[in-house]
């Protein structure tokens, strides 16, 4: 593992880099490097031959510096500003997953001038009429003592998922690996608790701006964000190649299926 | 102030009784007169001679149909004249502006002539789901409020107020409180440090809103009165108060065969959500985030998962030994509550006696045994021993601040 500590406009942001090739920016959601575990997922890994990966905690996640004045979109979408300035990334590829693709849906259309390419991967961040996206805070509720069947069936195609009990076991975990997931709800809860629910109204006609080519990657059976969220984001950019999505695989599907997650967004960077 | 009327099945069937329970199950014919009886039960109970009636705010639950303490509130300013009138607390997160909260309670102390206790509370989890409260900015924006409401009653307006939650150009409530320079003011909490912390900075009394007693309570009452010493001030009864329930009749066998149906109702029913391991716990957990990292981490590592809470008692021994609801003859009762009493040195004690669906003539025949033959012994040897330990309850004794 290679972290560090990058200071960015007086505070510290948590950073794991590793790979070679052109920089990458990768935003984390909930079943995730950073949220869950310490370090790299094999989704992640499988893209360091082609790419120099970066993936910053968010504000209060993992060891960067809580910030008390992030009280919506707008202010992470700043926080990531001075971050890929202090990173001194001109253009760079930007991938993320839930929470973390809806922070770089919001970067592409203020800044589509510093996005080479963009991958979306069950981005939460549009309002879908008719398809809320679904409550994680009730679900990280504890039911029936101390189980998360409600959790692990909102963020992955079924509950008894060998790794959505990884990620997400009855009981307690261990701390290190709690404390991660408790401060990644304390994050989201600062943009997503009270409504707007994870969304901006407003985000749908500026996705029109993004120029970057677009990939939107989506489980089938994504019980967080609706596919109809995907399909959204995949007509509404107007270079997005379509909607990917893949079978079986719930809302994590960067967890739950890297062997083929992993293959689509490496091979869409490198124009295979 | 529970709904007393679900089926007999209703824990098989639902997971919560609270934020989602199924508000299809309110019955309004049976529900006929419910808040009449209420008022009049706490009416009665100042008839006989309590300090003062107690009331709180919840949303969208079976335990409590208080969405308004204040309306309430209105209404015994009407039907009382001599006991307080507390109210524990307006959850001032909940509300868009907290002059609204300093405004209502300053209606009910000129109202009620100078008898209003006001209660101040962040809200918990339930309400959080309720009303949208973002869990880590809660406390914050909460002691916010607090302060400006206590600055609204004691400086003259108009003023402005530049707060980072509830900036407001013009505060200048009228009226403002009868009590000079301000109406008492109690905070409830669970234990955590830096409630204890903020109540001492400001010379409030502290409520512990934990239903179960033992050495946790003889803790929290040590924790307070370091707390206030660190900050220059010293422990009186008079600032701390316990919650518990009682139920009391001839015999102690004769108690429990009256109660037992209303206690399990209570603990079953309205605990659901809350209290207990069962269904989804709204209360306390990641959902609601509102405790800093650091001290999540100190939580986690006591955390033992499924440890059954007060509504899990799976027997009357078990509830017994929680000291959380206190069942007999008024000796016992009054035995036991001594004993609670001389462990955490609580100068206030708030009794429910409407317990889950308990009928309303045995709530009243509970509350009267109470009041004669529990309450002035309670009132006599918690002063003798307090007026030993604190120097100061002698003089609260002449001025009558404790029960």
């Amino acid at each position: 593992m290679s972290g560090r500590l990058l200071e960015v406009n007086q505070r510290k942001v948590w950073i794991l880099e590793d790979g070679n090739g052109p920089p990458l920016l990768y935003l984390h959601g909930f079943a995730d490097v950073h949220s869950v575990k310490e370090n790299w997922l094999p989704f992640h890994e499988r893209l360091f031959s082609h790419a120099r990966v970066i993936a910053p905690a968010h504000p209060g996640c993992a060891q960067t510096e809580e910030n008390w004045d992030v009280g919506s979109i707008e202010d992470v979408v700043f926080h990531y500003l001075e971050v890929v300035d202090a990173l001194a990334l001109k253009e760079f590829d930007l991938v993320g997953a839930c929470v973390g693709g809806w922070i770089a849906a919001e970067i592409a259309v203020r800044h589509p001038e510093k996005i080479r390419k963009l991958a979306l991967v069950g981005a939460a961040g549009l309002f879908v009429e008719g398809a809320p996206i679904g409550d994680v805070f009730m679900m990280a509720q504890p039911e029936r003592g101390a189980t998360y069947v409600g959790l692990r069936s909102m963020l992955f195609s079924h509950a008894d998922l060998p790794k959505a009990v990884e990620f997400f076991p009855d009981g307690r975990g261990e701390i290190e690996d709690e404390l991660r997931r408790y401060q990644m709800l304390r994050f989201s809860s600062r943009i997503g608790f009270q409504p707007p629910y994870f969304y901006n109204r407003s985000l749908k006609n500026r996705l029109h701006r993004i120029l970057a080519p677009t990939l939107v990657v989506w489980g089938e059976d994504d019980h967080m964000v609706p596919l109809s969220h995907g399909e959204t984001y995949a007509r509404s950019i107007p270079k997005a190649q379509g909607i990917k999505i893949i079978k079986q695989a719930g809302h994590s599907v960067h967890v739950e299926a890297p062997d083929l997650a992993s293959p689509i967004v490496s091979d869409f960077l490198t124009d295979r | 102030m529970a709904y007393p009327y679900l089926a007999k099945d209703f824990d098989e069937k639902y997971d919560s009784g609270w934020v989602t329970v199924p508000n299809s199950l309110w019955d309004n014919e049976q529900a006929k007169g419910l808040y009449q009886e209420y008022i009049d039960q706490l009416a009665y109970a100042d008839g006989l001679g309590f300090d003062g009636s107690v009331l709180n705010e919840h949303h969208q639950n079976i335990y409590g149909l208080m969405p308004s303490p204040n309306l309430i509130a209105a209404a015994l300013t009407q039907r009382t004249t001599r006991g307080k009138i507390v109210i524990l607390g307006n959850l001032l997160p909940l509300h868009l502006n907290p002059m609204r909260m300093a405004e209502e309670y300053a209606m009910l102390d000129q109202m009620s002539n100078g008898r209003l206790i006001a209660g101040f509370a962040p809200g918990g989890g339930p309400e959080t789901f309720n009303y949208d409260v973002p869990s880590a900015t809660s406390r914050e924006k909460f002691w916010e409020a607090v302060d400006l409401i206590v600055r609204a009653w004691t400086e003259d307006g108009p003023f402005a107020h530049e707060g980072r939650y509830y900036p407001l150009r013009y505060v200048n409530p009228w009226p403002k409180p009868l009590q000079k320079p301000l109406p008492p003011i109690w905070i409830p909490g669970s234990r955590s440090a830096s409630t204890l912390v903020e109540v001492a900075k400001r010379g409030f009394s502290y409520f512990l809103s934990s239903r179960s007693h033992g050495g946790e309570t003889h803790k929290a009452q040590q924790q307070f009165a370091e707390i206030l010493a660190q900050h220059g001030d010293s422990y009186q009864p008079s600032r701390f108060g316990i919650l518990m329930s009682a139920y009391v009749s001839d015999s102690d066998r004769q108690a429990r065969e009256e109660c037992e149906e209303g206690v399990w109702y209570f603990l079953k029913n309205c605990l659901k959500g809350h209290l207990r391991r069962e269904g989804r716990q709204l209360t306390f957990g990641p959902g609601v985030p509102y405790i800093p990292a650091p001290a999540w981490r100190e939580y986690l590592k006591g955390y033992k998962p499924g440890r059954p809470l007060l509504g899990d008692v799976a027997n009357w021994e078990e509830l017994d030994a929680s000291q959380s609801i206190i069942v007999g003859s008024p000796e016992t009762v009054y035995r036991r509550i001594w004993k609670i009493v001389e462990q955490s040195k609580a100068g206030n004690l708030l009794i429910q006696f409407h317990i889950g669906n308990l009928p309303a003539e045995l709530t009243r025949k509970s509350t009267a045994l109470f009041a004669r033959k529990v309450a002035p012994a309670l009132r006599d040897d918690s002063l003798r021993f307090f007026e030993k330990h604190f120097a100061v309850a002698a003089k609260e004794r002449e001025a009558g601040a404790l029960p």
